[in-house]
């Protein structure tokens, strides 16, 4: 006897016979013959009676066809079934709708939701069609009613729900002295420990291209500098020894003497050892440079999660003093000014300089001159990123000068901007660490409901009940998806726990990760504070004194409640500045479906990026500087400060030691200087002209035009999505 | 060039923190006025003395010392409305910061003026002569044509006596 349904979207409803009576009514009316009301009782009252107590619909439907084949009206069977069949085919539509825009390789917005990736090749095409027939699952199966309300009605954004049922994390901070030292396995090949720079540059890549590939963000090495300087050191002691066997001389002082600098100088003039020993040195940093060229080239062209993108690497460094340390970081600069291939722009790794005081940023630091010089890269090719070891939120209390391992210490951050530093359940550092998932709050959609109440007071009191009820759910949301992601096994991220996540050498391949994960950081990230002010006081925090303050009380409240959701759950949740890229045009988007057209809120296709001041916004650095701030400090999950400088910049690396020093004075966690940079695909010409047409040198009109976008270079705009394009567009020079 | 007084200058536009007018990020003054009218001229509606708004020194300090970058004079020639210049000029070195001067005059012009010659103590560089359209050049750095010079005031300080 039937008692209740399980449908399709997962509910479970009381059985209800006259929903068969009706199907099986509608199926005899297009007969000739016409409706047989007693066949139409006899088959329903015998399918809800011999029927199990829980079915599906698809079951009771088969049950259907079944007695309508036995029965004597065989035709009616057959329009039942062509009846079903064209329901089936309806509820797939949408699926065929959106399948069809992958097949003809259109330019829309599922295809164009992330820049980095190529979804016109077979590869990048399989991706899509699974991700976006794994969403409906995930909905149907895996989130709460309420979770689902609020994603459907443009609450909340849940970042990577392709990935879900995978039980992927995000991202991880590769500690690439243990795969160094002790080698890995991909799972096809065994790689034995680096013992000469050009091999360690290699396992590098292959650490994060493998990673990749069991997580579903990006990757870093948060001190490539310390990695690698050991490497520095094997390779000019495997010169010295060259220099040996061809000269017979014992030259062994030389294996572990203490150098100045790796610096290249003729050896014209000298004799004897000493010609040896620099002959060495410019031998080692030779091989130095090449390895860093190779290690980013390769970065650029080795694709991941089945070919259609490149890793999503970043790399840190900056603050090792040592020889070998420095000797790493000046090639590494050296290559990136130079580019790749004919001379073009490095898209990866994004690269972030460590700028901290005594060390790697004042006049009379060890490392200042490659701090310089970072500058001066920068304004050529967009990298390094600065992100500020200075900020009173990114010290660490056991930081020592003279301690070798004082990386361990240093905040290091992923070049989209995420940042993990703060740890309730283990050691407080970014390294073998990562977040696990993040989600992100509509902010402008909960201004907009508030904004027909008169009284201020009573309308920011509502705001922040809303704001309440929305944090409330996305942390469920995230411990929901946390409760799945921990019952994973290590096997199935074969180096991500076995070697890179922290405490992961303990799990044996049938353990699952449970134990270690909760050194993640679960992110709750916003979008569009600049909006929802606007809806709330008129303003945004960029020109009014009132809405700023408004703006710092509303990302506190979101930081205290992360704390004690912190509390609450047991896991590391933090607020997220999001690097909204195909979430930027999302919201808007549904959000003038509902509410129309709203001037400074729904008028543009896109909301402004987490706690920034609007891109159309004219305002001077400082100002923006000023502004922007105070929230570092509160988003511990990441942040980053952008300016857009006028001109060009190659012809004033000051400028952007000038920004490095806004960051400094107001305490900004992490940041970079956007600026105009194209370069002529026909004969290398580079300038950096407003919306250059043509090449002023030959004329060609095949020029790249360089734009970072939610963190990350891409070469053409081709693959920007619409909002992302029209935010572009009203970009404006902080001057 | 003796226009105006001490206490308040014509300005087309304060830019705070461009990259374009000198080394690092700058707080750009555009004073008012120009005879020069340079063929191709990228700010023709600066060339009348009375466009803009007159500011006093002191507002203008307000906004240098907000910004807390170094400073460019640019225009218009500021070189028309010496004596509040000269003020200026001597606010924001007491300020602390150094400063940059783009005029039309070449730099033997300004010299031999005894009204312009006190300009060169108090900047530190001087971004001279007017723009020639044939001469122009994208690649120059912060300047417009080929003819015009980046001149160091730095070895002038101690020869130049201040009237």
């Amino acid at each position: 006897m039937i008692q209740t349904v399980l449908k399709r979207d997962g509910r479970v409803v009381g059985f209800n016979e006259e929903k068969i009576k009706s199907a099986i009514r509608k199926a005899m009316l297009t007969t000739e013959l016409g409706e047989d009301e007693s066949l139409i009782q006899k088959i329903a009252v015998r399918i809800a009676q011999t029927g199990n107590e829980q079915m599906t619909v698809e079951e009771i439907q088969d049950r259907v066809e079944l007695e309508l084949m036995k029965s004597p009206r065989k035709e009616v069977a057959k329009k039942y079934i062509a009846y079903r069949d064209k329901r089936s085919i309806a509820r797939r539509a949408k699926t065929r709708d959106i399948f069809l825009e992958i097949i003809e390789a259109k330019n829309t917005d599922i295809t164009r939701e992330n820049a980095n990736m190529n979804a016109d090749s077979p590869a990048g095409m399989m991706m899509k069609f699974s991700s976006e027939s794994t969403k409906p699952y995930v909905d149907d199966y895996l989130l709460s009613e309420r979770t689902k309300d609020a994603v459907r009605n443009g609450y909340i954004h849940i970042h990577d729900k392709d990935y879900y049922l995978t039980k992927s994390l995000t991202c991880v901070q590769h500690p690439l002295d243990k795969i160094l030292k002790d080698g890995f396995t991909t799972g096809h090949a065994e790689s034995r420990p680096a013992k000469r720079i050009e091999t360690a540059s290699v396992m590098a890549c292959i650490s994060l291209e493998t990673a990749q590939n069991e997580m579903h963000g990006g990757q870093a090495i948060p001190a490539f500098d310390f990695y690698l300087a050991p490497f520095v050191r094997s390779s000019f002691k495997e010169e010295i020894k060259n220099l040996e066997t061809l000269s017979g001389e014992d030259l062994s002082e030389f294996y572990d003497m203490k150098l100045k600098d790796y610096l290249y100088q003729s050896v014209e003039n000298l004799t004897g050892r000493e010609r040896l020993l620099q002959h060495a040195v410019n031998r080692t940093v030779g091989r130095v440079h090449q390895a860093m060229e190779a290690f980013i080239h390769n970065m650029n062209t080795i694709h991941s999660r089945g070919g259609n993108q490149v890793v999503f690497s970043s790399i840190n460094y900056g603050t090792d003093t040592s020889a070998e340390g420095r000797c790493i970081i000046r090639e590494l600069l050296n290559s990136t000014y130079e580019g790749v291939g004919n001379g073009a722009t490095a898209i990866f790794p994004i690269q972030i300089w460590k700028k901290k005081r005594g060390v790697s940023y004042l006049p009379e630091d060890p490392n200042y001159d490659l701090y310089k010089l970072a500058c001066k890269v920068t304004a050529r090719r967009f990298f390094p990123n600065f992100v500020n070891l200075d900020a009173t939120y990114n010290y660490h209390e056991d930081w020592r000068a003279d301690d070798p391992k004082r990386y361990e210490y240093e905040v290091a951050t992923m070049g989209c901007r995420t940042r993990v530093f703060e740890n309730r359940y283990g050691k407080k550092t970014s390294i073998g660490r990562g977040n696990l998932s993040f989600t992100t709050i509509n902010l402008p959609r909960l201004g907009i409901e508030c904004m027909s109440i008169e009284n201020p007071e009573e309308r920011k009191e509502a705001f922040f009940q809303k704001l309440e009820d929305i944090l409330q759910i996305a942390a469920d949301q995230l411990n929901e998806r946390f409760s799945f992601q921990r019952t994973a096994y290590a096997k199935q991220f074969p180096l991500v726990m076995s070697r890179l996540w922290n405490d992961s050498e303990r799990l044996g391949p049938n353990d699952s990760i449970e134990s270690v994960i909760n050194q993640g950081t679960l992110g709750i990230g916003f979008i569009g504070l600049a909006e929802c002010l606007i809806a709330l006081t008129g303003k945004h925090h960029g020109e009014d004194a009132e809405a700023q303050k408004l703006g710092l009380e509303i990302v506190t409240r979101m930081r205290d409640r992360a704390n004690e959701f912190s509390e609450k759950y047991k896991h590391n949740f933090s607020i997220l500045a999001t690097p909204a890229e195909g979430l930027a045009g999302r919201f808007t988007r549904m959000d003038r479906k509902t509410f129309g057209v709203i001037k400074g809120i729904t008028d543009k296709d896109y909301y402004t990026n987490s706690n920034h001041v609007p891109v159309y916004y004219h305002c001077s650095p400082r100002h923006k500087a000023e502004v922007e701030a105070p929230y570092h400090d509160l988003t511990r999950g990441g942040h980053i400060f952008y300016v857009e400088i006028d001109g060009d910049a190659t012809h004033n690396p000051e400028a952007i030691s000038d920004i490095v020093d806004l960051m400094d004075k107001y305490n900004i966690g992490y940041g970079s200087v956007n600026h105009n940079r194209n370069r002529c695909m026909d004969c290398g010409h580079e300038n950096a002209i407003d919306n250059l047409e043509a090449c002023p040198k030959c004329g060609s009109h095949n020029i790249d035009r360089l734009q970072r976008i939610t963190g990350y270079l891409v070469g053409t705009t081709d693959r920007w999505n619409k909002a992302k394009l029209a935010e572009l567009k009203d970009r404006v020079v902080h001057k | 060039m003796n226009r105006g007084d001490s206490h308040t200058v014509r300005i087309i536009d304060i830019i705070e923190g461009t990259s374009v007018d000198g080394p690092g990020l700058r707080t750009s003054i555009y004073f008012a006025g120009c005879l020069h009218q340079c063929p191709g001229c990228q700010n023709p509606q600066s060339w009348p003395m009375d466009s803009g708004t007159e500011m006093t020194i002191d507002e203008i300090m307000k906004i240098v010392e907000y910004n807390d970058f170094n400073v460019t004079f640019s225009g218009g020639d500021p070189l028309y409305q010496v004596p509040g210049l000269i003020e200026l000029a001597k606010r924001i070195k007491t300020f602390g910061k150094n400063i940059w001067l783009y005029t039309g005059f070449t730099f033997e012009e300004i010299k031999a003026s005894a009204t312009l010659r006190p300009i060169i103590s108090l900047v530190d560089a001087i971004v001279d002569g007017p723009f020639i359209e044939s001469l122009r050049d994208e690649t120059l750095l912060f300047r417009g044509s080929s003819n015009q010079r980046i001149i160091d005031c730095q070895p002038f300080k101690n020869t130049m006596c201040i009237d």
